[in-house]
């Protein structure tokens, strides 16, 4: 009765859990786990041409804007320019979304990398593959680019005329790069938007090329990225070379992957190769670069020098989900490697934890939301490692538009106090004229991030990893790292609200003012955030309220996070929510037949079973002897509360805004200096990022530096040397032949000549000889 | 004789008689405006060739052309063109007005003698990739090497003199073994028991060298290879490349990475491998892992350098390790995507250099500790930069990609045990994973000192040397001449980017001929298609079968 109302796709996987005798049976052939794949993919239509339109408009923004910036444009037409066709390409996928037929398909642009040889080919064309994972994501990427391409425009507006075009261009590359990446038909056209939002985020990192900061960070981003991707190239041409195809359609309808999915439902590995294993792990190295997860995260923090726009859109948003929707994208192949999933997993854990504790100590409130990034990150791949795609791919769209809020409000905090972003300098914002909506977003955002319950977006997709953690046996240890995350998650970030947006009003503008009085030489092309307040160098500092467009954005996107609840409610019963029956529909769609257990409570039949899968061991998926969902909502409910409680407490003004807990009546003095204190070196250890770069530093670059300094000695001192060596015999043996002679290279000349001849005829005399001894 | 074949010896001659011209006119200030006339003027032929190539026969000597010297010993002079010396002659013809173009302002004195080589150096490049007999190959080879050593000696920088003494020696005595290897192949070909009569002929010879013995073959290969490998530059016997490009004028070192580098890769593809298929085999793993040490080491290098020039001549060394690589493997992915990577590296670097020179006629120096940050000052020079960078990084969209991917591919293909079901015998040679991936550490490592390089000159606070003032003819940033000489490679980069298949589909019948020469002498089961119209190798005037009709 369990197996009946199971989806058909895990027939035969939970045929298994019911009776191991079918195990034989199923692991051979087609039918079993493969079936859903096998069923989605087995009538890929041909897509409509206008489709190609989402990829391409971003181009042309691109285009147009290199070409304004080439005749010097000194108006806000790039902004216009690139809103008016981002709001088409969103347009576009709307109506893609709505005309979508339930059958996958592709829609062919131009050949790009094709090689022939023998029977085979190498196949990669510039193709793009439509299926619901695909929409999910366009639908946010091209929706948030319009709305933050929006918000730029005021925000960038200082730089009308110096870098506004540059600004606007590589904008548009990114969304061209982001939208080759997500809808590619094939691993080469996803690489290449992989590299090419890798080359924009270093360009847009790097925005403000003449602080060496911005420089420095631009850069660590690309290498370390870099590293990530070497690991995907690698997993690319093993997926070519193990299932000789790089195009989704092909590969998803190869047979021999069906055969290894079967296997690997019924836990069976030995039977897969070790080289289909691999492709998994190198794939998975290219997520964790890109979606900055322990150890390669180190790059997302420091890109926070990038214009604020930027981190929004492309370092929380959109670009660092990449890593999530490449593992739901192949979840197939991950399926079949052993440790591949379970590693995402705890790599996922253990990023969110360690970036929630350094973001606990950290001071300047952008860096607070880059490390809430990453920590975030970590739940979306802790989703994914305990086979939760739903979960994953939830938590993306409801952490796209929170935190997109959350650094457009730090932005426009940035914006309008010259720069300032130290929690401690800052104070009562909310309350100050012209701030009120930017004190309410923030409000709105935090809220998500912390995940209160029930009325927030980030509670539900934050809640369904959790659930499936604890659902899901041999996890329940990430279960609790991750409901221990989020109290933390909740207490970092109404530390920052009580802070910097509740209790007196109070404002120390940042540096980049004095910066631009002070230093005349190079104040005329002074490239920064807030250039506007150069002129105030009185005590009188007013902060410059956002204007229409800031605060619409913000406006709309609060609306979006708080609406992205309903989500949860669509098709709740079949799907766990709209987003469930999105990747449903797609190479993503994984049952999780745990998940089903604890959805149908039937418990009694889990508990008799245990079957050894990718996931361990099966174990009852109760909690406390509650349901685990239901168990959960009350734990991550009341430890999010407890987290912004302990904020009021410890950060909170005195008064109501503080929930009469908060004593605050300063702006850098709360409570928490002093337990701060007592806690000896751990909040400077947090504060100082654990010395993960330093270490880094240590271990990885100044080693590989001293390596290269000698391979720089090496190459001149011994290889060189040895050369001249031989360039000096012939010198001395024509010094000795012809003591009186001529120039050095006659000298040389004559030797080179002599010494050939003597050589030739060795040649000759030892080939002839092996050759007539052979 | 076709209008075609023609056209073929107007590309060799004309740049002759211009040379010849620029050499005897009275005028000093001739040179300039003679050369580049000449060298736009030999797009016309190129584009001729390139239109009247047929392209279904690509491997196949097409448009070719003998005079016979002394028949007693098969000495003659024959020309043609398969597609792949069709596309490399097209990139040096290519490259021609761009480095007459560049050098304008940066040659100011004897600029008779500067372009009358530089012309001299046209010709010599075309011959040497549409020789089709040994002779004429040996001596266009030879060739190259004389314009280039004057190009470096008269109109280097500081150094110049010992780095035009070590380039010139150290390729000569390299070319000179090579030269050995050869002649022990005609010898051995005109014995009783194979054809029996003297022949220069290289696909004829080709025919019967793979009748030589496993231990004659490693001697030839290893001959071959010390000319070759020089040539790449192989590591190790890179030394001389590092002083030659730094000290060379700019169109120097763009010609010297365009192309003659090429010319090593070039001979491994059509004579060591061919010359020596079974030896090849043997020894391709230890070739391969000499490409990679070359890969890492030379690429760690290039990342502590502070003369900018010296790190883009080791970044050629880094990247044509790809290229011999993708010859290792032996297999049509390896040979097509190192055909690839000759004619892309061409440009890319050849673009950096051009930018480099550039810079450094406004500057006069090539440390970047005393400029940079100069994206403030040139925005349009810096944005070239950034261009010619990625391209080198290998971003996908540009044409380092194509080249690279099909590189590492090759390797990781280039073993049976890791190949897919199915396809027949052990693909290629025996490299594998291992291979694949230290030579794909190389992608990060050019990540590394690219951004390093970018980030130093281009980002950052404004540095200038001190005693720098305005130079007298040009702008501060880039003028309509040098940007004209920059987009063609730009274009360049872009399309082969885009398109790699055209040239692929170009290449493909000549790369699965060389495969399958190479098949074929080890005993493999064949991968390659077999080819209708080979062309018929047989006798010494097998060229005139091949000719275009």
């Amino acid at each position: 009765m369990m197996t009946s109302s199971l989806l058909s796709g895990f027939t035969s996987f939970t045929n298994t859990i019911a009776s191991p005798a079918t195990l034989s049976d199923s692991s051979g052939g087609h039918g079993g786990a493969a079936d859903h794949l096998v069923e989605m993919v087995s009538h890929i239509g041909t897509g409509p041409k206008w489709v190609l339109l989402i990829v391409f408009l971003p181009l042309v923004g691109f285009v147009l804007n290199a070409i304004y910036a080439a005749i010097g444009n000194k108006s806000k037409l790039p902004a216009w320019t690139t809103i008016a066709l981002l709001a088409v390409a969103f347009v576009t996928t709307l109506t893609m979304f709505l005309q979508y037929e339930g059958t996958p398909y592709t829609v062919h642009a131009f050949d790009w990398l094709n090689l022939h040889y023998g029977e085979k080919s190498f196949v990669a064309n510039f193709s793009f593959y439509v299926d619901k994972l695909t929409i999910l994501w366009m639908l946010f990427v091209t929706g948030l680019a319009t709305l933050i391409a929006l918000y730029a425009s005021e925000y960038m507006s200082h730089d009308i005329g110096t870098g506004y075009c540059r600004f606007y261009a590589a904008f548009g590359l990114f969304v061209f790069s982001m939208s080759c990446l997500v809808m590619g038909d094939n691993l080469l056209m996803l690489y290449l938007g992989w590299e090419g939002v890798g080359l924009c985020s270093y360009l847009l990192i790097g925005y403000f090329y003449k602080k060496p900061s911005a420089v420095a960070a631009a850069k660590k981003a690309f290498i370390v990225n870099r590293i990530g991707d070497l690991g995907l190239a690698l997993g690319v041409y093993l997926t070519f070379v193990h299932f000789g195809t790089v195009e989704y359609a092909a590969l998803f309808q190869n047979e021999t992957l069906h055969s290894y999915i079967n296997a690997a439902a019924i836990g069976d590995f030995s039977h897969i190769p070790a080289e289909a294993q691999w492709i998994a792990l190198f794939l998975m190295v290219g997520a964790f670069g890109k979606s900055a997860q322990f150890p390669l995260y180190v790059w997302l923090p420091d890109a926070m020098e990038g214009p604020t726009p930027v981190s929004a859109l492309i370092h929380a948003a959109t670009m660092v989900t990449a890593g999530v929707y490449l593992i739901a994208r192949f979840y197939p192949i991950f399926l079949v490697s052993e440790h591949a999933l379970p590693i995402v997993a705890w790599i996922g854990t253990i990023t969110a934890l360690l970036a929630a504790t350094i973001g606990m100590a950290q001071f300047d409130i952008k860096r607070i939301m880059a490390y809430s990034t990453v920590s975030q990150l970590g739940y979306m791949f802790a989703a994914l490692g305990v086979l939760s795609t739903t979960g994953a791919a939830f938590h993306v769209l409801t952490h796209a538009f929170f935190k997109a809020l959350l650094f457009l409000a730090c932005g426009a905090v940035m914006h309008g106090f010259a720069g300032q972003l130290d929690l401690r300098k800052l104070s009562g914002v909310s309350w100050m004229k012209g701030w009120g909506i930017v004190g309410v977003t923030m409000l709105v955002g935090c809220m998500n991030l912390a995940g209160l319950p029930y009325i927030t977006s980030g509670f539900y997709s934050k809640d369904m990893i959790l659930a499936e953690a604890f659902i899901t046996p041999g996890y329940r240890v990430i279960g609790w790292i991750l409901v221990v995350t989020a109290i933390l998650t909740a207490y970092y970030t109404f530390r920052v609200y009580f802070r910097v947006f509740l209790g007196p009003q109070h404002a120390e503008p940042g540096d980049e003012h004095s910066d631009h009085d002070d230093d005349h030489s190079h104040s005329e092309d002074h490239h920064h955030d807030a250039g506007q307040h150069g002129d105030h160098h009185s005590d009188h500092f007013h902060p410059h309220a956002p204007g229409w467009a800031v605060n619409t954005v913000l406006i709309i996107l609060a609306a979006c996070s708080m609406l992205a609840i309903s989500l949860a409610y669509i098709d709740k019963a079949e799907h766990h929510g709209w987003v469930g029956s999105m990747v449903a529909e797609s190479t993503a769609s994984f049952h999780s037949p745990y998940a089903e257990e604890a959805h149908h409570a039937h418990v009694e039949h889990t508990t008799a079973h245990a079957v050894a899968g990718p996931v361990g061991t099966l174990a009852p998926s109760t909690v406390f002897g509650m349901d685990a969902h239901t168990a959960l909502i009350l734990i991550s409910g009341f430890g999010a509360i407890f987290g912004v409680l302990a904020a009021a407490y410890f950060h909170g003004p005195k008064g109501w805004q503080g929930l009469f807990i908060g004593g605050r009546t300063e702006a850098d003095k709360c409570r928490m200096d002093g337990v701060a204190k007592r806690m000896g070196p751990i909040p400077r250890l947090a504060e100082n990022k654990w010395f993960v770069d330093e270490i880094y530093a240590m271990i990885f670059v100044k080693p590989l530096r001293v390596i290269s300094h000698i391979f720089h000695w090496i190459d001149k001192l011994l290889l060189d040397g040895i050369v001249n060596l031989f360039g000096f015999l012939p010198r001395v043996f024509a010094w000795i032949i012809r003591p009186s002679q001529s120039g050095v290279l006659q000298g040389y000349a004559v030797s080179m000549a002599g010494g050939l001849v003597i050589l030739l005829f060795v040649v000759i005399v030892v080939v002839m000889r092996s050759g007539g001894a052979a | 004789m076709s209008s075609d074949t023609l056209m073929l010896i107007v590309l060799m001659v004309v740049p002759l008689i211009a040379a010849m011209r620029i050499a005897l006119s009275k005028n000093p200030k001739t040179g300039y405006g003679t050369a580049l006339a000449t060298s736009i003027a030999m797009l016309l032929p190129a584009l001729k060739l390139l239109d009247g190539f047929d392209f279904s026969k690509g491997e196949s000597a097409q448009f070719a052309y003998s005079i016979s010297w002394v028949e007693s010993l098969g000495l003659n002079f024959s020309i043609g063109m398969d597609s792949v010396s069709l596309l490399l002659i097209l990139l040096s013809v290519l490259l021609g007005p761009i480095v007459v173009l560049a050098s304008k302002t940066a040659i100011t004195k004897d600029k008779r003698m500067y372009y009358a080589w530089l012309m001299v150096l046209q010709a010599a490049m075309v011959g040497v990739f549409a020789a089709q007999d040994l002779l004429l190959f040996y001596i266009c080879f030879e060739f190259t090497l004389l314009p280039m050593f004057v190009l470096i000696r008269k109109f280097g920088s500081t150094n110049r003199v010992a780095a035009s003494i070590k380039f010139f020696l150290y390729t000569f005595t390299g070319s000179m073994m090579t030269l050995a290897g050869m002649v022990y192949i005609v010898w051995f070909v005109a014995q009783p028991d194979q054809l029996g009569h003297w022949t220069l002929d290289i696909a004829t010879l080709t025919q019967y060298a793979a009748n030589m013995t496993l231990g004659e073959q490693a001697w030839v290969l290893a001959a071959m290879l010390a000319g070759f490998a020089v040539k790449v530059p192989l590591f190790p016997f890179h030394t001389w490349l590092p002083l030659a490009h730094t000290e060379a004028p700019t169109a120097g070192s763009v010609i010297l990475a365009g192309v003659l580098l090429k010319l090593g890769t070039y001979g491994i593809y059509r004579f060591a491998i061919p010359f020596a298929p079974t030896a090849f085999f043997e020894f391709a793993p230890e070739i391969a892992v000499l490409s990679i040490i070359g890969i890492i080491y030379a690429g760690l290098i290039c990342w502590v350098q502070t003369d900018i020039k010296k790190l883009v001549a080791y970044s050629s060394v880094s990247h044509l390790g790809f290229c011999v690589l993708g010859l290792a493997a032996l297999n049509v992915t390896g040979f097509s995507g190192s055909i690839l990577y000759m004619l892309s590296h061409g440009l890319s670097t050849g673009g950096l250099f051009l930018m480099i020179g550039f810079m450094y006629e406004r500057y006069h120096t090539r440390d970047m500790n005393v400029v940079g940050g100069l994206a403030s000052k040139m925005p349009i020079w810096a944005t070239f930069m950034v261009f010619f960078a990625m391209a080198s990084v290998g971003l996908p969209g540009l044409n380092g990609f194509p080249s690279e991917v099909l590189c590492l591919i090759s390797a990781f293909q280039s073993n049976a045990a890791w190949s897919v079901a199915g396809e027949p015998g052990a693909w290629g040679s025996s490299l594998g994973p291992w291979f694949a991936f230290f030579a794909g550490t190389g992608m990060v490592i050019a990540a590394m000192y690219l951004l390093f390089m970018v980030g130093k000159i281009c980002f950052g606070p404004l540095k200038e040397p001190e005693d720098h003032h305005a130079h007298d003819e040009l702008p501060t940033d880039l003028n309509g001449r040098e940007i004209m000489t920059l987009v063609p490679l730009a274009i360049g980069c872009i399309y082969f980017g885009l398109q790699p298949t055209t040239l692929l589909d170009t290449v493909s019948s000549q790369v699965n001929n060389t495969v399958r020469i190479v098949e074929q002498a080890n005993g493999l089961e064949s991968s390659a298609p077999r080819i209708e119209h080979t062309t018929d190798l047989h006798s010494n005037d097998g060229h005139e079968g091949a000719s275009h009709d």
